[in-house]
């Protein structure tokens, strides 16, 4: 016995890893044994020991999973940048001007309600089978949920902030910026963490349906030729790039609302 | 500022939020420069109607109102104007939200950290200045917004029951620095509040109001000796007294309201 006294939280903490780590390796177990006795056809599902190489090789060997990942990480972190600036943009306009909303409300409500993987063909056209198209699906996806978050971040504003700022003398404009701006941006982060995410499903809706490049592209690639443990490979590592951006949007987060 | 300084006029007074249903009706009430009047009554009476009249916040229909000889004005550089809630913007620190109205009125900026940390200290949180306000309890951030109310120089404090939302405890500390705040300084404050004993403590006067439509029921020297602490008046018979007769009014216009109905 030791003297130190065991925290029950950092044991139940151990014992849900422990779980995870077990359930995980008796799946990949259950998953090979069913794909190398043919129980079920490895076309289908693949063999997670080759997956695991393929995915080695994608990334340290021959990088061909890293080097369609650079386009595809290249369209999706632009069009969420011009989807969000626009977003927010328009945005504040809306929240400052409300009847600027309410001309535009017909045009946006009816691009919102399009599913806008509709728009690829008519991207594909414009902007050609290159990046282009990528930006602008992805764009279309970021653009309506920051501005959505943004529009509803500026206008919960508290109202009782507002009547101390009036009686304080504070000018309108000061208002906006000081005070319905800075108490948005918690609302306005929600949107973008969401939007960088929409980004990425964009880019890969588009590479899918037609491009030379990206990790959409290589899956429609791999998945044509049969080679279920590419896709599957491919599959792992968006997951993981989705998650990492994810982790990094919380650390910026974190650093910039640290008052939260 | 006029020649009337810091006083507080209201001449027959009455407004309607819908035709024909009054909150306040005929409210006649002056208030002298450096006098601490308190308006206690049932909610829905029109306390708060009254003190937004003479923030600006909204215009009589009838009556008129003055704040020394003008006309009020949201953004009047002579008042300060305090809630209930505590309204600290959550992303300044304490000493931030502090200089928030200085910041507003446009105060060279060492002049106001000077005045911060001035009123941070006369309210006790002289070791919180850095804090954000979810790291502070219910009554450090009345304490900061007291502070920012204070640093703002203005003569006329209008106050929106500041510590209704408070516990037992908390509150009565918070009547203490209030009471030293303005013993240092004797602005012109008008106080609402539903706690009568709350009233009768800060007050020189007590203006006791009936429901709906709010009409004044009584005006209630306290001539207790200052300076005052809540602690010690509670040994005090006079403030009980005291306590009792605005309690009696208060019932009086209570069951006038229930007669009329």
């Amino acid at each position: 016995m030791t003297g130190a006294p065991i925290d029950p939280r950092q044991v139940a903490r151990w014992r849900v890893r422990f779980a995870q780590f077990a359930f995980l390796a008796v799946f990949l177990f259950a998953w090979e044994w069913a794909s190398r006795s043919r129980f079920i056809d490895p076309l289908f599902i693949g063999r997670p020991s080759v997956i695991g190489r393929h995915l080695w090789n994608g990334v340290f060997v021959d990088h061909v999973i890293v080097k369609e990942a650079l386009w595809t990480l290249a369209g999706t972190l632009t069009a969420f940048a011009l989807g969000s600036i626009a977003g927010i943009a328009f945005g504040l306009l809306f929240a400052m001007r409300p009847m600027a909303e309410k001309f535009f409300d017909p045009l946006f409500a009816g691009l919102n309600a399009l599913p806008r993987v509709a728009l690829a063909p008519l991207f594909l056209l414009w902007f050609g089978l290159g990046i282009g198209s990528k930006i602008a699906l992805g764009f279309s996806l970021t653009f309506f949920i920051v501005l959505n978050n943004t529009v509803a971040g500026a206008r919960s504003v508290d109202p009782d902030w507002l009547v101390l700022c009036r009686t304080l003398g504070a000018s309108p404009g000061r208002i906006f910026f000081k005070v319905t701006l800075i108490s948005a941006i918690p609302t306005i982060f929600s949107g973008l963490k969401l939007g960088l995410i929409y980004a990425l499903l964009g880019v890969i809706a588009g590479e899918i349906i037609a491009s030379q490049h990206g990790l959409g592209q290589l899956l429609t690639y791999l998945a044509g030729t049969f080679d279920t443990d590419g896709v599957f490979a491919v599959l792992i590592f968006l997951g993981v790039l989705g998650v990492l951006m994810i982790k990094a949007m919380d650390v910026l987060e974190g650093r910039l609302l640290r008052w939260r | 500022m006029g020649a009337l300084g810091a006083s507080i006029s209201i001449q027959g007074v009455s407004h309607a939020f819908a035709a024909g249903a009054y909150a306040i009706r005929d409210i006649s009430l002056a208030i002298d420069e450096g006098q601490f009047v308190s308006i206690v009554g049932p909610s829905g009476c029109g306390k708060t109607t009254i003190l937004n009249l003479l923030a600006g916040l909204l215009v009589p229909q009838e009556g008129s109102v003055r704040l020394g000889s003008d006309a009020p004005r949201a953004g009047r550089h002579d008042v300060a104007y305090m809630l209930a809630r505590d309204c600290l913007f959550p992303w300044r620190t304490a000493r931030e939200n502090a200089m928030l109205g200085t910041e507003f009125r446009g105060l060279p900026v060492d002049k106001r950290g000077a005045r911060a940390d001035e009123f941070l200290r006369k309210v006790g949180l002289q070791g919180f200045s850095g804090h954000y306000p979810k790291a502070l309890s219910h009554g450090m951030r009345q304490r900061v917004a007291l502070a920012r109310t204070f640093s703002l120089e203005s003569p006329i404090l209008l106050m929106d029951e500041p510590f209704g939302a408070l516990d037992a405890q908390t509150k009565l500390q918070l009547e203490d620095v209030l009471l030293e705040l303005w013993n240092d300084e004797r602005r012109t404050v008008l106080f609402i509040t539903h706690d009568l004993a709350e009233a009768v403590v800060l007050s020189d006067r007590v203006i006791v109001m009936s429901p709906r439509p709010g009409v004044i029921v009584d005006d209630i020297p306290i001539p207790l000796p200052r300076p005052r602490s809540v602690r010690q008046l509670q040994k005090d018979a006079r403030y009980h007294e005291l306590y009792a007769k605005v309690w009696s009014r208060l019932e009086v216009g209570l069951s006038q309201a229930v007669a009329a109905k």
